[in-house]
């Protein structure tokens, strides 16, 4: 409870997660508030905002609904960001604690692998991967992840080099616990901490990586994208540019929450850490 | 030659008649045109090769038919809707076999050498019939070409050819490169390919990479005055949106192929100084259409087909996607085309009742989820147009229970997706009419096409009915009969649909106001700009 009431007390904090909140509220009742195919043609095309009370965000080119649009886009932007930052967190934290707690030729390998990986701009490295492989969900999620995983490996390496030396380690050696066990079961846990802090990073990166993946005609076509959105409303910039303004508003908001709520998070811990 | 301007607003506001009595013919004509100046035009694609007598496309007329010319120009008002270019004059054999064309004497080349019919023999035995995308079909029968003088090109053909398609074929087939240029070494690989040599209006300059190609004068041109312009710079500006703003920003004059977006029309025609111009493009329709795999069990079935023609609002994708500036299709051949065009086919109003029980009649009912069968749809990415359509289709669909989903690729993997590893069930393509069906429309459907031919019939289709038809029209001489044949094509493949035909469409020009003599042709935009002016 104490560690929640400090999350609480600095207001970036709190209005990440008012804003992150929000978000899943939006995500979890799309669905519910419109039900069907967000795609669906619904009223005239390029209505604008506020005339139509049952079309609030007006629609778009084709006469869909802006505001079914954006929350089922919320779904994909969250569902891609936690499930990218899932996947980067999980290899980064495998890769990492091998590379550490083996040492050696394995260190070595793993560690130039990363290295060629970091090299590489995370973007490019997600647009061709899509490009090859074909667009869809699961292919952006993992050309995401296929980028963020360098950052979390080298921390959890970072921080297993430190944790190997520790008496408790050397402990489980001498009870005959195998390597891999130690390293999984003793090691792994202890070192998460730090990478788990930088989540809130991947998941930002990743929602806005997402975005620009579709806004270049990479996304996933039959699901609403923010990032979609913002393209197709590009071609009618001058004479429609709430078509992109209002995706865009959501993107920016949701980035930053994420970006706030995390910060509150690592501020929180580190409150308990000197404390401590 | 008269020049129309369309601007909604300005045919409303007080200045209608001003603008009115500029497009009369006699006021226009009364305006001397000024010499000089440089034009400085938007550039959405780069074409790297800018040989027009290979690639036959009109990315690569925009800029090289300025430089290269055709035997004959697409017009509004010339005999057979020709005008004379590098030839005077063509006349066909009563038995198909021959075509005799008189050229233009006393034209020389950019490099001073004179031009003559060795050329023309040259450009048509050597490129049009082996290498050229569109020559290959309509020159296949091409086995010689006599030239008796300087001035005379007798083309021979093996087989009865009909004199209407080659007269048709002039404007986009017939661009004349120079023999002392082409004739040693590889065709393909000649370094004119990119800076090509012809006997143009204008010559070529240079072209920057990913900034401009520049042309200029040609002071030796063979039509005294001609060209008005100085120069012709086509800025390159990949972005759409970007065309708009640079007009606004008077820095482009002309921005040709709907280089501005068809939303920002509406605003742009109020903008002071600017002129949106919707003629200057009849010659090159294009098609909206929905390919389809017959090797679909589903598809193969014509009240399936015809249930999917049921489900498209027309109406709707000529107002929504193309807002207005567009026509609804009927069948195979364009409205605008004078010669071929028949509306006396089978027609499939927007029904989405009929079309549900259609389904329901083919056997394929709904499923508990609604859905009766999933497809794969893949708009072609060239045109915004074609993707929007793209989404329209998935959702008309939808609404009669077939479950659509959109694969998007680039250009380079949609051609190879659709037209090589036929790995679609429905697409939307662009194809273009080129003013005869034989050029490229009869292709969409006819059969035996090896695989990989782009823009051709890849989707397995058969009709051993409409293939003889083809074939029989392709050797009628009889211009009337050989019409009446195009005719019965078009009522068979609206009746069978191998493919839909939902809209038909063409493009629009925005220009500064101080740009003279435009669309003054049916390919203006493609055509050589010998008389097209600035005034200052």
């Amino acid at each position: 409870m104490s560690r929640l009431w400090r999350f609480f007390r600095t207001p970036e904090a709190i209005a990440g997660a008012l804003i992150l909140a929000l978000l899943v509220a939006m995500a979890v009742a799309a669905p519910l508030i419109f039900p069907g195919d967000p795609q669906a043609i619904a009223g005239p095309a390029l209505l604008p905002p506020f005339q139509d009370w049952s079309l609030p965000l007006g629609t778009d080119r084709l006469g869909r609904d802006v505001t079914a649009e954006l929350f089922h886009g919320a779904r994909t932007s969250l569902a891609v960001g936690l499930a990218a930052a899932a996947a980067a967190l999980f290899i980064g934290a495998v890769v990492g604690t091998l590379a550490g707690f083996a040492g050696g030729l394995v260190d070595e390998v793993l560690m130039r692998v990363t290295d060629a990986f970091q090299t590489v701009p995370s973007f490019l490295l997600a647009l061709a991967f899509v490009s090859i492989v074909g667009p869809s969900l699961g292919v952006v999620v993992g050309a995401i992840a296929l980028g963020a995983w360098t950052g979390p490996a080298r921390v959890a390496r970072a921080e297993v080099l430190s944790i190997r030396e520790r008496d408790y380690v050397a402990g489980a050696r001498v009870i005959g616990m195998y390597p891999l066990e130690i390293a999984f079961r003793e090691v792994l846990p202890n070192a998460l901490p730090p990478v788990l802090a930088l989540s809130s990073v991947i998941v930002a990166a990743a929602i806005l990586t997402e975005a620009a993946l579709s806004f270049l005609g990479l996304g996933d076509p039959n699901r609403v994208t923010w990032g979609g959105m913002i393209a197709e409303g590009r071609a009618v910039l001058r004479t429609a540019p709430f078509l992109s303004i209002v995706p865009g508003i959501a993107l920016v908001l949701t980035v930053l929450g994420v970006y706030l709520a995390g910060e509150g998070v690592v501020e929180s811990s580190a409150v308990r850490r000197s404390l401590s | 030659m008269s020049e129309f301007t369309i601007s909604r607003r300005g045919l409303l506001s007080g200045s209608a008649l001003l603008l009115a009595s500029t497009a009369l013919p006699t006021i226009g004509r009364a305006q001397t045109p000024k010499k000089g100046g440089r034009l400085i035009v938007a550039a959405d694609s780069e074409p790297r090769d800018l040989n027009p007598a290979i690639v036959a496309s009109n990315g690569v007329f925009f800029i090289s038919s300025k430089i290269v010319e055709t035997l004959a120009e697409a017009s509004f008002d010339g005999k057979d809707g020709l005008d004379p270019r590098l030839a005077l004059s063509w006349e066909g054999a009563a038995d198909g076999l021959s075509v005799t064309f008189k050229l233009r004497d006393g034209v020389k080349w950019h490099d001073g050498k004179p031009f003559t019919a060795a050329d023309v023999a040259f450009s048509a035995l050597q490129i049009w019939k082996p290498l050229q995308n569109l020559g290959r079909t309509v020159f296949k029968d091409l086995s010689t070409v006599d030239t008796p003088d300087d001035l005379t090109a007798i083309f021979k053909f093996a087989k009865p050819t009909p004199f209407q398609l080659i007269r048709n074929a002039l404007p986009a087939l017939s661009s004349v490169v120079p023999k002392h240029v082409y004739e040693n070494g590889k065709i393909e690989d000649n370094p004119a390919n990119n800076a090509p040599v012809g006997t143009g209006p204008f010559k070529f300059a240079e072209y920057k990479a990913g900034q401009y190609y520049r042309l200029a004068r040609n002071d030796d041109y063979w039509s005294k005055d001609e060209p008005y312009l100085d120069e012709i710079v086509y800025q390159v500006l990949p972005d759409r949106t970007s065309a708009a703003a640079a007009l606004e920003a008077e820095e482009i004059q002309l921005a040709a192929f709907s280089a501005v977006p068809l939303a920002d029309l509406d605003r742009i025609s109020k903008v002071p100084g600017l002129k949106v111009v919707t003629k200057g493009y009849e010659g090159l329709t294009y098609q909206l259409v929905v390919e389809i795999n017959h090797r679909r069990k589903e598809l193969a079935d014509l009240k399936v087909r015809q249930a999917i023609a049921h489900a498209i609002d027309k109406d709707f994708v000529v107002k929504t996607i193309f807002l207005g500036y567009a026509a609804t299709a009927t069948g195979p051949v364009p409205k605008n085309d004078p010669q071929f065009y028949t509306a006396d086919v089978p027609a499939y109003p927007f029904d989405v009742a009929k079309a549900n029980e259609l389904l329901d009649e083919a056997g394929y009912k709904r499923a508990d989820d609604g859905k009766r069968f999933s497809l794969r749809l893949l708009p072609a990415p060239y045109f915004n147009e074609t993707k929007q359509f793209g989404d329209y289709l998935r959702q008309a669909l939808a609404a009669i229970g077939i479950d659509a989903k959109i694969v998007n690729n680039d250009s380079a993997a949609h051609i190879k997706a659709v037209y090589t590893d036929h790995a679609f069930d429905l697409a939307v393509g662009p194809p273009v009419f080129r003013g005869d069906p034989a050029i490229s429309t009869t292709i969409l459907v006819q059969s035996g096409i090896p695989d990989g031919v782009p823009f051709s019939n890849q989707g397995g289709y058969k009709n051993a009915e409409l293939d003889a038809l083809i074939a029989k029209a392709s050797e009628t001489l009889d211009t009337a009969a050989r019409t009446e044949l195009y005719r019965e094509f078009q009522k068979k493949v609206a009746a069978d649909l191998p493919l839909i035909n939902v809209a038909e469409w063409s493009f629009i020009s925005v220009a500064r106001d101080t740009v003279g003599n435009i669309a003054n042709n049916p390919r203006w935009a493609v055509s050589n700009w010998a008389d097209t002016y600035l005034e200052s």
